[in-house]
C-alpha cells in the first residue's frame, strides 16, 4: 500500500470542526441545555472558615411548598478526591467545615425564589475553631489540625537531592539565594460552573451533563459517592467554556446535583454564580519559594537548591501532585548537575487549590528565570548567553529520570533574539522601558494515570457504515483547545478521505470510549497517537477490500485521495464508496479501535520517589522576550509586545497552536500583572471579575508567535504539547523586563502598581 | 435559570411629571436609568425597593445643548454619547475624558450622566453577595451596625467611585433636580456629602434632571484616571483639574478627586498658589491632594497607594495642563 | 402597561407583576407576558430560548451577554427586559442570513477568534456594533471598543485579527446597500 500526494490534513491552519456552532450561538453549553420543568438547585455555604458542625435542621425548608429535596452531609458519607490516596472532601460538609463557602446543604425547588427561601430556612449551628489563612500560621506549633491525620497541617512534604548540591555551590563563582512569593490565582474560565442532573427512579439511572474536563473522573466519583453501579451513570460533557485545569477533578457541585436529582427523583439544574465558581476554586496556590543557584563565571549552573511552600487550602485535591511538580520540573529545561528540592503542601482554611495551566511548575519556573537574570546581570553576561550555556542535548535523561527526546530550546532562543531585536535594541531603550527574557517547558501528558487500571492511556474508535461516513468516537474533552479538530485532522491525514466524511462524537460515556480527560496536555500526544493507530487499522481494512475487488495484493494498492487502484495500472480504480461497499460485505458496520500506552521507560525511575510526576514522553519548550514600560506616575506596568518561540514538536494545526500559545503567554501575563485572589479572614474579596483583574483587550499586547518544530520521535507526526509550556516564561520575562525598565527586582507577584510603586520608592530611598 | 431580583414594580413614565408623581406616591421607589449600577447592586441583594421608575423612557431628558450659557445636559444623556460629542470634547475636555473613562465601552452605552453622578458608594464589605454580607454580620451601610473598615466608626466610609463628578466639579457645574417640593438648582458640590450611606443630598423621591456647565473660561481642563486595567475598572483614584495661567504665574486652579473618599471632593486651599510659577506649585499641590484624600481600606488597593498616586497624578496632570496653556497662548 | 400582580401563589415564590413586552427580536416582532423584574438576559434565554447570549458573571463584569439594542451594544445582564420595549434587539442568533454566517462570524471561525466559544457571542455582537458605526476600525480602535468583553482563551490577538478581517471596504459596501 502506498499513498500518493493529496491535500495534507496536518500542518495546515485548520478552523475548529465545531467552530461554526460557537460563532453562531448554536453551541449548547451546560446551562443552555433545554430541560423543561427542571428543578432549581441551590447550595447553602458555610459562613465560617473553620468549625465543628453541631447541627443542621432542614425541617422548615423541607416543609416549604415548592421544595422537592434537601440534602446535607448526612446524604453522602463517601469522601471524594481526585487522588485515590488523598480523598478527604465531602460534597456536603460532615462533622466539620474547613473553609468559608464550603457547601453544607443544598435544595432542589420549583424555582429560584423558593430555593432561596428554603436556604434561609435551614438552621446551621457551627462551633468555630481557630482558622489559618497563611501557610506559616497553619504550620505553627499548636495550631489546630484541619485534618486529624495530618500533623502540622502539612499534607505532603517532599525532599530530594540529586548529586551533591553543597559541592556544586562550592564550585560556583557566584551563588545567590532569593525569596519569592507568588499570589494565588484562579482560572476564571468564562463559563460558570453548572451541572444538569437527571435521575430516572424507574430504572435507577443517572445522567449528568456537566462543566468538566474529566467526564471519566466525574463518572467514577459520582458513582462512588452515590453508591451507584457505574453502569447506571452516564456522563456527558457538552460544549465547555474553558477549563485551564479548574475542571480536571470531579467537583463538589457535580456530586451535589446528582444527590439532589436522586432525592428529588427528577431533573435538577444547578448553576453556580461567579462568586460560587470562585469559591469552588482549585486554582494555583499561593507559593513561598526560596531559591539558591550556583553559577560559574561563564554562566554555567553548578547547583540549584529550591524550597517551596504551597498554601493548599482546605482539602487535598491535586495537592500532592502540585507540590511534586514544583520540584520535578526544575529538571528538563536546562542542564542542572545538582538539584535539591524541599516542598511542603499545607492545609489552610481557604477554598482548595488544584491544577492550573502549567500545573505546579509555573511559580518555581518564574522564580528560577528571575534569579538567572539577576545573576547574569551581576556577572555581566547577556541573558541569552546564560541560557545557552546550560542547554541540554537530546536525547538525554534528567537526574530525575525524565527522558528528553526532542529539544528545540536553542532554536527558540535564536528566534526570539532576532525577532525582538534584542541585540540592537536592548541597550538603547528609552527610560522606563525594558526587555526581558525567560524560558519555560512542560510535559506532553503525564505518563502515569492517576487511577491505575492497566488500560491503555488513550483509546479512540472509528465507525464506518453503509453511508460512507466515518464517525470518530473519542472521549477526549474538547474544552476549547481544539482536540476534536486535532483527532479529525489526524484521522483525515491517515485515511486521505474527504473532510466531509469525518464527524466527531465526543465525551458521552454511553457512546465514546473512556478517556482520562483534558489535563497535563496529554490529548494531542496520547489521543493523537491512538487516532493514528485507529485510522491505520481502518485504512488497512479498506485497502484489503480494494485489493479483493481489484484482485491484487494489498501492498499493490495505491490510494490517491479517495480513489484506490493497483499501482501503475491504467484502470480508473475504485471510488471510496465502492471500497466501503466491498469492505462491508459479510461484516456490516465496521468499528476499529486505536490505543496508545506510554512505554514503561517513560514512566519515571522506580528508584526515585515521586519521579512518576513530571515524567512524560515529550517536553515542549518555549523562550520569550517581553517588552514593557513602567509608568513614572502610577508605577503601572504595561506590556507592549511579546515575542515567543515555542518548540511544539510539530504543529498539527498551526492556527490552533498559535491560539494556544497566545492564550498561555497572556494568562501568564495576567498572573504577572494583576490577577490575585484575595481572602480576608477567609472572605473572598475578589470573587468577581471586577476585583479579580483578568486583563482586558485594552491593555493586552500583541503576541508574536514563532513555531519551532523539533519533530518528537514519539509524538503523533512528531507533535508535542503547545498550550502550557509558554505560560511560566511570560512571568519570568516580565519580572526581568521590569528590572530592565525601572531598575527594581520584584520578588512578589503580581506586579501591581502598588507593589511596583513600593519597590521604586524603596530604591529611591536607598539612592538618596 | 432566572436571576433572582427583588419583587419591585417597574414604571416607565413618558414624562417627568409622571415620573415624579410615581416616585412621590411610592415611598422607597428608586429612579432607574442605565441600570449598570443599580441593577447590579439589586442582583446582589443590596436593597429591595418596592418600585423602580425608569427615567430613560422620558423623551427629552437626554439632550445635549450648547449655548452662550454653556452646556446643558439632560440626566439621561448616555456616557458614550457624552464622551464622543465633539462640542463637549472641544469645550470641556475634562468632562469628555471622564465620561470616556467610565467602566467599559458597553457600560457607557447604557450608563447615564445622572446615574453616574448618583451612583452608590462602594466597599469591599458591601459589594458582595447577600450570603457574604450575612456571613460577615452586615455593616453600617447594609443592615448592620458596625463598620468593618474603620472599627467603632459611627460613619460609613464606602467610597464614591464616579468618574464624571470630579470633572464637573472643576468645571463649576450645577445640578437641577425635581422632587416633591418642585425643582431646585444647586452647585454640584452641594449634591455630595462625605458619608458612605448618605453621600447624596437628595430628598426621598428627588431626582437629578439636568446638569449645567458654565462656558469655557480659558482654563485647560483634564481628567486622569488611575486604574489597573484600561477598561471596566473603577478608579483607584481619579483627578480632575482646571488650570489657567497668566504668563508664568498661576491664574486659577481647581482640583477635584474621586475614588478616595465617600464623595467626590474639591481640593481646598489652593488659592495660596495663585500667581506662582509651576515649579513652586507642584510640591504644595501634591501635599494638598494628599491631604484631601480620605482613603481607607474600602478597596483591594491600599489606601497608601491611592493617596500617593492621587498626588503624583495631580502633579503630572497639572504639568501637562500648564504646558498646554503655554502652547495655546502661543 | 402593567397587569395586576397574580393572586394565586404557586410554590413558595412571591407573585410578581407581569406586563406585555413588545419588541423586534432578530427582525421579528414578538410579544410576551414578562415579569417586570426580569433581566433582558433571562428573557432572551428563558422566554425566547435564545441561549447564544451568555452569562459569565454576577452582573456587569464580563461582557458575555452583549446584545444589540437599536444597533448599539448593551449588557443584557444589567438591563431589564421591559427597558427595551419597542426597540430592535439583536442577538448572535440573528446575524446569520439563510443559515450562512455573517462576514464577522466567518472571520471569527476562520481566524480562530473563538476557542472555547463562551465569550464569542458577546464579543461578536460588540464587534458588530463597532463595525456598523465604523466599518474600518484600526486595531487600536477595536481593542478599545471590545475592552469590556473578557476572553480567557485567546489573549485577544486572534479576536482583533478576526474583526480586522471582517472590516474594510467590503463591509462598507455591505453597509451602503
Amino acid at each position: 500500500m502506498s499513498t500518493l500526494t493529496r491535500p495534507p490534513r496536518i500542518g495546515r491552519p485548520t478552523p475548529l470542526v465545531d467552530g461554526v456552532e460557537k460563532v453562531t450561538g448554536r453551541a449548547k453549553y451546560t446551562a443552555d441545555l433545554p430541560a423543561p420543568g427542571a428543578l432549581v438547585g441551590r447550595i447553602l455555604r458555610s459562613p465560617v472558615p473553620h468549625g465543628i458542625l453541631r447541627r443542621i435542621d432542614t425541617t422548615a425548608a423541607e416543609r416549604l411548598p415548592g421544595v422537592v429535596a434537601v440534602v446535607t452531609g448526612a446524604d453522602c458519607a463517601v469522601p471524594f478526591g481526585v487522588l485515590p490516596i488523598a480523598r478527604n472532601e465531602y460534597p456536603l460538609a460532615r462533622d466539620k467545615v474547613r473553609y468559608r463557602g464550603e457547601p453544607v446543604a443544598a435544595v432542589a425547588a420549583v424555582d429560584e425564589e423558593t430555593a432561596a427561601q428554603a436556604l434561609a430556612l435551614i438552621a446551621v449551628e457551627i462551633e468555630p475553631l481557630p482558622a489559618y489563612f497563611e501557610s506559616a500560621k497553619a504550620r505553627a506549633p499548636g495550631a489546630t489540625l484541619l485534618h486529624e491525620n495530618k500533623p502540622g497541617n502539612v499534607e505532603r512534604e517532599v525532599h530530594n537531592e540529586f548529586g551533591d548540591v553543597a559541592a556544586g555551590l562550592a564550585a560556583a563563582d557566584l551563588v545567590r539565594k532569593r525569596k519569592f512569593t507568588f499570589a494565588e490565582v484562579n482560572h476564571a474560565h468564562l463559563e460558570l460552573n453548572a451541572t444538569l442532573a437527571e435521575y430516572d427512579p424507574e430504572r435507577g439511572w443517572l445522567t449528568l451533563h456537566s462543566t468538566t474536563q474529566v467526564p471519566y473522573y466525574v463518572h467514577l466519583t459520582v458513582a462512588q459517592c452515590l453508591g451507584m453501579d457505574t453502569a447506571c451513570v452516564r456522563v456527558v460533557k457538552p460544549f465547555l467554556g474553558g477549563g485551564f485545569g479548574a475542571r480536571t477533578e470531579a467537583l463538589g457541585f457535580e456530586i451535589i446535583a446528582a444527590l439532589l436529582a436522586r432525592k428529588a427523583g427528577g431533573t435538577v439544574r444547578l448553576q453556580l454564580s461567579r462568586e460560587e465558581t470562585f469559591l469552588t476554586h482549585r486554582g494555583r496556590p499561593q507559593a513561598d519559594i526560596t531559591l539558591e543557584i550556583g553559577m560559574t563565571r561563564d554562566g554555567r549552573i553548578t547547583a540549584c537548591a529550591a524550597e517551596c511552600t504551597q498554601r493548599g487550602g482546605a482539602y487535598a485535591g491535586y495537592g500532592i501532585i502540585t507540590i511534586l511538580y514544583a520540584g520535578a520540573l526544575l529538571h528538563g529545561l536546562y542542564h542542572l548537575p545538582t538539584v535539591k528540592y524541599d516542598g511542603w503542601r499545607v492545609y489552610t482554611n481557604l477554598p482548595p487549590c488544584g491544577a492550573m495551566r502549567g500545573h505546579g511548575t509555573v511559580d518555581m519556573r518564574a522564580a528560577f528565570e528571575a534569579l538567572l537574570d539577576e545573576m547574569a546581570t551581576e556577572l555581566g553576561l547577556d541573558p541569552f548567553a546564560v541560557r545557552r550555556a546550560n542547554l541540554l542535548t537530546a536525547p538525554t535523561t534528567t537526574l530525575m529520570g525524565q527522558k528528553v527526546m526532542s529539544y528545540g530550546l536553542g532554536d527558540c532562543l535564536d528566534r526570539v533574539e532576532t525577532a525582538s531585536g534584542w541585540r540592537e535594541r536592548r541597550d538603547r531603550m528609552p527610560p522606563g522601558r525594558g526587555l526581558g527574557l525567560a524560558c519555560s517547558h512542560f510535559v506532553s501528558g503525564t505518563s502515569t494515570p492517576k487511577h491505575w487500571t492497566g488500560e491503555p492511556h488513550a483509546v479512540l474508535n472509528l465507525k464506518l457504515d453503509f453511508d460512507g461516513g466515518i464517525t470518530i468516537l473519542t472521549g477526549a474533552s474538547d474544552i476549547g483547545q481544539g482536540s476534536s479538530t486535532i483527532v479529525t485532522q489526524v484521522v483525515g491525514e491517515v485515511l486521505g478521505c474527504d473532510w466531509s466524511r469525518l464527524r466527531v462524537v465526543s465525551t458521552d460515556s454511553a457512546l465514546t470510549p473512556k478517556d482520562n480527560g483534558s489535563y497535563s496536555s496529554r490529548v494531542t500526544f496520547m489521543v493523537g497517537n491512538a487516532a493514528i493507530q485507529a485510522a491505520e487499522s481502518l485504512k488497512a481494512i479498506l485497502v484489503a477490500a480494494a485489493a479483493r475487488r481489484l484482485e491484487a495484493r494489498p501492498e499493490e494498492i495505491e490510494c490517491l485521495g479517495e480513489s484506490f487502484r493497483v499501482a501503475h495500472s491504467q484502470d480508473l480504480g475504485l471510488s471510496f464508496s465502492d471500497v466501503v461497499k466491498e469492505a462491508l460485505i459479510d461484516t456490516g458496520t465496521i468499528t476499529v479501535k486505536g490505543t496508545f500506552t506510554c512505554p514503561k521507560e517513560y514512566q519515571g525511575d522506580k528508584a526515585i520517589r515521586g519521579s512518576a510526576i513530571g515524567a512524560s514522553m515529550g517536553f515542549s519548550y518555549a523562550a520569550q522576550v517581553v517588552e514593557c514600560s513602567v509608568d513614572p506616575v502610577t508605577a503601572r506596568v504595561t506590556v507592549h509586545k511579546v515575542w515567543v518561540a515555542a518548540d511544539v514538536g510539530r504543529a498539527l494545526n498551526p492556527l490552533a497552536v498559535e491560539g494556544q500559545i497566545h492564550g498561555a503567554v497572556w494568562m501568564g501575563m495576567g498572573q504577572a500583572l494583576s490577577e490575585e485572589t484575595r481572602w480576608d479572614e477567609g472572605r473572598g474579596l475578589a470573587t468577581n471579575l471586577v476585583d479579580y483583574r483578568v486583563p482586558t483587550m485594552a491593555e493586552s499586547p500583541d503576541i508574536e508567535v514563532h513555531i519551532v518544530e523539533s519533530l518528537d520521535p514519539n509524538g503523533p507526526f512528531g507533535a508535542k504539547e503547545a498550550s502550557e509550556g509558554p505560560l511560566a516564561g511570560c512571568i519570568g520575562a516580565l519580572m526581568n523586563a521590569v528590572h530592565h525598565a525601572a531598575g527594581v527586582r520584584a520578588h512578589a507577584v503580581p506586579l501591581t502598581p502598588e507593589r511596583v510603586a513600593d519597590l521604586i520608592e524603596a530604591k529611591e530611598r536607598t539612592a538618596s | 435559570m432566572t436571576t433572582l431580583m427583588p419583587p419591585f414594580r417597574l414604571h416607565r413614565p413618558a414624562s417627568l411629571a409622571e415620573a415624579m408623581a410615581t416616585l412621590s406616591s411610592t415611598p422607597g421607589g428608586r429612579p432607574l436609568a442605565g441600570g449598570t449600577d443599580l441593577l447590579v447592586n439589586l442582583r446582589r441583594g443590596m436593597g429591595a425597593p418596592p418600585a423602580l421608575v425608569d427615567l430613560t423612557s422620558i423623551n427629552g431628558l437626554d439632550r445635549i445643548d450648547v449655548g452662550a450659557d454653556g452646556l446643558v445636559l439632560g440626566a439621561t444623556v448616555d456616557l458614550a454619547r457624552l464622551g464622543d460629542d465633539p462640542r463637549v470634547r472641544a469645550g470641556w475636555p475634562a468632562l469628555a475624558q471622564a465620561a470616556a473613562a467610565v467602566a467599559g465601552p458597553t457600560h457607557r452605552e447604557a450608563a447615564t450622566l445622572g446615574g453616574n453622578l448618583c451612583q452608590d458608594t462602594r466597599c469591599v464589605f458591601v459589594n458582595q453577595s447577600e450570603w457574604w454580607r450575612a456571613a460577615n454580620s452586615y455593616c453600617l451601610k447594609v443592615r448592620g451596625d458596625t463598620c468593618h473598615v474603620v472599627k467603632k466608626s459611627e460613619r460609613c466610609y464606602a467610597v464614591y467611585a464616579g468618574d464624571v463628578a470630579p470633572a464637573l466639579l472643576v468645571l463649576g457645574a450645577s445640578v437641577e433636580t425635581a422632587g416633591r417640593d418642585g425643582t431646585r438648582r444647586l452647585p454640584l458640590a452641594d449634591l455630595f456629602r462625605e458619608e458612605g450611606r448618605t453621600h447624596l443630598a437628595l430628598e426621598p423621591g428627588e431626582v437629578v434632571t439636568a446638569i449645567r456647565v458654565p462656558p469655557p473660561d480659558g482654563a485647560s481642563t483634564g481628567y486622569r484616571k488611575v486604574r489597573v486595567r484600561d477598561s471596566i475598572d473603577f478608579p483607584l483614584a481619579g483627578i480632575a483639574m482646571s488650570l489657567r495661567r497668566s504668563g508664568d504665574g498661576l491664574a486659577s486652579l481647581r482640583v477635584a478627586l474621586t475614588g478616595i473618599a465617600s464623595a467626590s471632593v474639591l481640593v481646598p486651599d489652593l488659592d495660596t498658589m495663585l500667581g506662582r510659577p509651576w515649579a513652586e506649585i507642584a510640591g504644595p499641590l501634591a501635599e494638598a491632594v494628599r491631604k484631601a484624600c480620605n482613603a481607607v481600606k474600602t478597596t483591594v488597593a491600599t489606601p497608601k497607594y491611592r493617596r500617593r498616586v492621587s498626588a503624583a497624578a495631580a502633579v503630572a496632570l497639572g504639568a501637562e495642563l500648564w504646558a498646554g496653556q503655554e502652547e495655546s497662548a502661543a | 402597561m402593567m397587569l395586576a400582580p397574580q393572586d394565586e401563589d404557586q410554590g413558595g415564590a412571591a407573585p410578581r407583576a407581569k406586563a406585555i413586552l413588545m419588541i423586534t427580536l432578530n427582525g421579528r416582532a414578538r410579544q410576551d407576558l414578562v415579569d417586570e423584574t426580569m433581566l433582558l438576559v433571562d428573557y432572551l434565554r428563558e422566554v425566547c430560548g435564545l441561549t447564544g447570549t451568555k452569562q459569565g458573571c454576577d452582573g456587569g463584569e464580563c461582557g458575555a451577554c452583549t446584545v444589540l439594542v437599536d444597533d448599539r451594544p448593551r449588557l443584557a445582564c444589567s438591563t431589564l427586559a421591559h427597558q427595551v420595549a419597542g426597540r430592535r434587539v439583536e442577538t448572535i442568533e440573528g446575524l446569520a442570513r439563510n443559515g450562512r454566517m455573517s462576514r464577522l462570524q466567518q472571520a471569527f471561525h476562520e481566524k480562530l477568534g473563538a476557542q472555547c466559544g463562551f465569550c464569542t457571542p458577546g464579543m461578536i455582537m460588540a464587534a458588530e456594533a463597532l463595525l456598523r458605526r465604523n466599518p474600518d476600525p484600526t486595531p487600536e480602535r477595536i481593542r478599545a471598543a471590545l475592552s469590556g468583553n473578557l476572553c480567557r482563551c485567546t489573549g485577544y490577538v486572534k479576536i482583533v485579527e478576526s474583526v480586522r478581517a471582517a472590516a474594510g471596504p467590503a463591509v462598507e459596501a455591505e453597509a451602503a446597500r
